[in-house]
């Protein structure tokens, strides 16, 4: 490790997250601390990134299978109810030849998601268990998934907007069904889990394990 | 840390942090368990709400589709259709069905299921609302008898579902006439009921057919009600000619039961199930109902074209009975074909008739004594059906009942009919004894005489010519003596001219005597 690759942290320093304030850490602690100048809660890393995200990934993925399994949107058209899963949506625009808009949904509703939980979990285990394995390759896909994340909205903005301009009594009417709450939990969920995830610790346990 | 001590590379002056007490563990974790509880409690929900799991066949899957039909009670979803699959052996299909919770109550043996689609059968259009909605599947849930998870779907709606206020009926009849599941059933002419099931018993002798007659028209059914086939319209040819009765257009279309209750009886309430009998036509329902018949049998020797089973038998005009059954025979010991009628008389018809025992002999052999006879009677000149006549024929040869047969065989009379049909054949008869070939042989003999005489009168020829032309020549000088031209003619006519002359004279002469008598003596007065 060259003298320029020097953290923060291994100066024994922290800066405030809210005025910039360079602080030392004090010998034997490193929690707790406040900032002396203006009184914010200061951290070399994340409190309990780990925990936390830990948590939060579990959340998503208890919220997930709801997600998939109810349906999202129930269609009443001339007194015929139909209500749709996220997959039977799908399997209906494949069946109908509507591959852009299958592709679409499929992406931002099933694959993005998936993928999140998926990218999230292997971050914890890698950290975990103190792996220095490309640690730069695994930054890029947190980077991935705090960008792609908020993406999986579409599916809800696409109902919350139908439920809201679909209102023609018995022609045709649009309701969300619990599996869009559940959905959007998912989606929440995995967003704040990716915003408790410190990639710093990717580098600090890689640098231990060097 | 510790390694990296303070007051290195010159951060002696930086602030120290401060340390405050560790949290044990952190409250996000309470986000996964909220998550959990929330995903547990909707799952608890989900899984609380799965009723049983049925299955139910029917012979065609039309209008079903898996996952999307429901099955309604009453138009309350109670179930949904999850599978659609085809029998084994192809013969029709089988739906898997997961009910609500709850819905296990309901489902017993008698439970019956059908598809609900659009319908015209039985003069009415039933399940419009599934041209927009789809198909469902009704159910009728029955809530006694054994739980069961299998069920065989009806092909058609159940008429009436188990919880409609009203009472079962059941009718026999010989013939089914146009009566099907479905056809209405009238009272008054208001539909209040329809036929439930109609089959043969098991018996084969009749047909039974259950109905139902909603509440509260199922209290004018009594214990007397009469009900009869009021299908399509019921045209009777009978003696009395052609009577058309309808009890609606629906009934002519699809056929239909009616019963009325007797006039002024009290009698009571029929209990459901009460087995009445169902009359051909409103006509045998109205005729009054004699319990008792005897039968009788009675022998034509001529055609009985014209006489069918059910043709009146009438003592002196009035229905007394009915013919029962027309046969024909062959004797083969005395060669001959005979026509057995049975009749049947119900005697409760005519009051105080002795008739009523059966085999009273004495009575029956008196009245035969006195005359009773049957007789073949034109009933309809226009339809050429007959009827059988009894009647006492104070004149007619003796006879007696023959007791010998299974039933008593009464005498019987050529029809009036006949009766001249055989006086036309004595007429011929006699007519066949005029001796027409003698007559020919003596008018030939005659005829030759005539002839002989002919020819001995030839010689007569030449002196009858001479006496003509004499008797000519004697009209020639006749006429030349009368003739215009003839003097004695000329001379006639001034005679006559003359003697009109001298009339006239005379006539003047008269005149002068009417007015002057007096000149007969004292001549005209002109010439005095």
């Amino acid at each position: 490790m060259s003298r320029q690759e020097q953290t923060a942290l291994e100066a024994s320093c922290a800066s405030c997250h809210d005025c910039g304030l360079l602080t030392r850490v004090p010998r034997g602690g490193a929690h707790g601390m406040h900032c002396p100048r203006c009184g914010a809660a200061l951290h070399l890393r994340k409190p309990r990134s780990l925990e936390r995200t830990w948590a939060l990934v579990i959340a998503a993925a208890i919220c997930y299978l709801p997600a998939n399994l109810f349906p999202v949107m129930t269609v009443t058209s001339f007194g015929k109810a139909q209500s749709d899963t996220i997959m039977s949506g799908v399997i209906y625009f494949v069946s109908h030849g509507d591959w852009p808009l299958a592709v679409v949904i499929f992406t931002a509703s099933v694959f993005v998601p998936l993928m999140k939980l998926a990218i999230l979990t292997f971050l914890l285990i890698s950290v975990q268990l103190r792996s220095s394995w490309r640690p730069v390759e695994r930054t890029r896909m947190y980077r991935l998934t705090e960008v792609i994340g908020r993406w999986s909205m579409v599916d809800i903005y696409v109902i919350t907007i139908l439920v809201a301009l679909v209102r023609l009594g018995n022609l045709a009417t649009i309701e969300a069904a619990p599996g869009a709450v559940f959905f959007g939990a998912v989606v929440v969920i995995t967003i704040f889990a990716a915003e408790s995830f410190d990639p710093r610790i990717i580098w600090d346990r890689s640098a231990t394990g060097s | 840390m510790t390694q990296h001590g303070p007051g290195r590379d010159g951060f002696e002056d930086v602030a120290e942090a401060e340390i405050a007490e560790r949290q044990r563990l952190s409250v996000v974790w309470i986000i996964p368990l909220v998550a959990l509880l929330v995903g547990a409690f909707v799952a608890w929900r989900v899984l609380s709400a799965r009723g049983p799991e049925i299955t139910i066949s029917f012979k065609s899957a039309e209008g079903l589709e898996a996952g999307k039909t429901k099955v309604k009670y009453k138009d309350v979803e109670v179930g949904l259709i999850e599978d659609v699959s085809l029998e084994k052996d192809l013969s029709g299909v089988v739906c898997r069905a997961r009910m609500v919770a709850g819905a296990e109550n309901y489902l017993r043996s008698d439970t019956r299921f059908w598809i609900v689609k659009p319908r015209v059968a039985g003069g009415q259009v039933s399940g419009l609302g599934t041209l927009l909605s789809g198909a469902y599947v009704g159910m009728d849930p029955v809530v006694s008898g054994k739980r069961e998870h299998s069920f065989i779907g009806l092909e058609i709606p159940p008429i009436v579902t188990l919880h409609e206020a009203g009472r079962y009926f059941v009718l026999h009849s010989t013939r089914a006439g146009s009566i099907d599941v479905g056809t209405p059933v009238f009272f008054r002419k208001i539909s209040v009921g329809q036929v439930v099931s109609s089959e043969l018993d098991a018996t084969d002798d009749f047909v039974t057919t259950r109905i139902f007659v909603r509440a509260p028209f199922d209290a004018r059914v009594h214990t007397d009600s009469r009900f009869w086939n009021a299908s399509g319209f019921n045209a009777t040819v009978s003696p009395d000619g052609v009577t058309i009765d309808t009890e609606s257009v629906i009934s002519i279309l699809v056929g239909g039961i009616a019963f009325e209750a007797r006039d002024g009886s009290g009698a009571p309430l029929a209990e459901p199930e009460t087995v009445f009998t169902l009359f051909e036509s409103r006509e045998a329902a109205d005729r009054p109902n004699y319990t008792r018949t005897v039968a009788f049998l009675v022998q034509f020797d001529q055609s009985v074209r014209g006489l069918n089973v059910g043709a009146p038998v009438e003592f002196r005009g009035i229905e007394i009975g009915e013919v029962t059954s027309v046969k024909l025979e062959f004797d083969p010991k005395r060669v001959r074909f005979r026509v057995p009628v049975t009749i049947e008389i119900e005697p409760e018809r005519i009051a105080g008739m002795p008739l009523a025992e059966r085999r009273d002999h004495a009575a029956l052999d008196r009245l035969v004594a006195g005359g009773l006879r049957a007789q073949l009677k034109s009933g309809n000149l226009l339809t050429g059906q007959l009827v059988i006549a009894l009647d006492m024929h104070k004149d007619a040869p003796p006879a007696k009942v023959l007791w010998s047969g299974a039933m008593p065989e009464l005498p019987t009379l050529p029809t009036p009919l006949e009766e001249i049909t055989a006086s036309l054949t004595q007429l011929v008869e006699r007519l066949s004894k005029v001796p027409v070939e003698k007559i020919g042989s003596d008018l030939s003999a005659s005829l030759a005489a005539l002839r002989v005489t002919l020819v001995k009168s030839e010689g007569l020829g030449p002196a009858l010519t001479n006496t003509l032309q004499q008797a000519e020549r004697t009209l020639a000088s006749t006429d030349a003596l009368i003739g215009p031209d003839s003097s004695v003619n000329s001379e006639l006519r001034r005679a006559l001219l003359e003697l009109s002359e001298a009339a006239r004279a005379l006539g003047l002469a008269a005149e002068q005597f009417q007015t002057q008598p007096s000149s007969v003596i004292f001549g005209k007065e002109g010439n005095q």
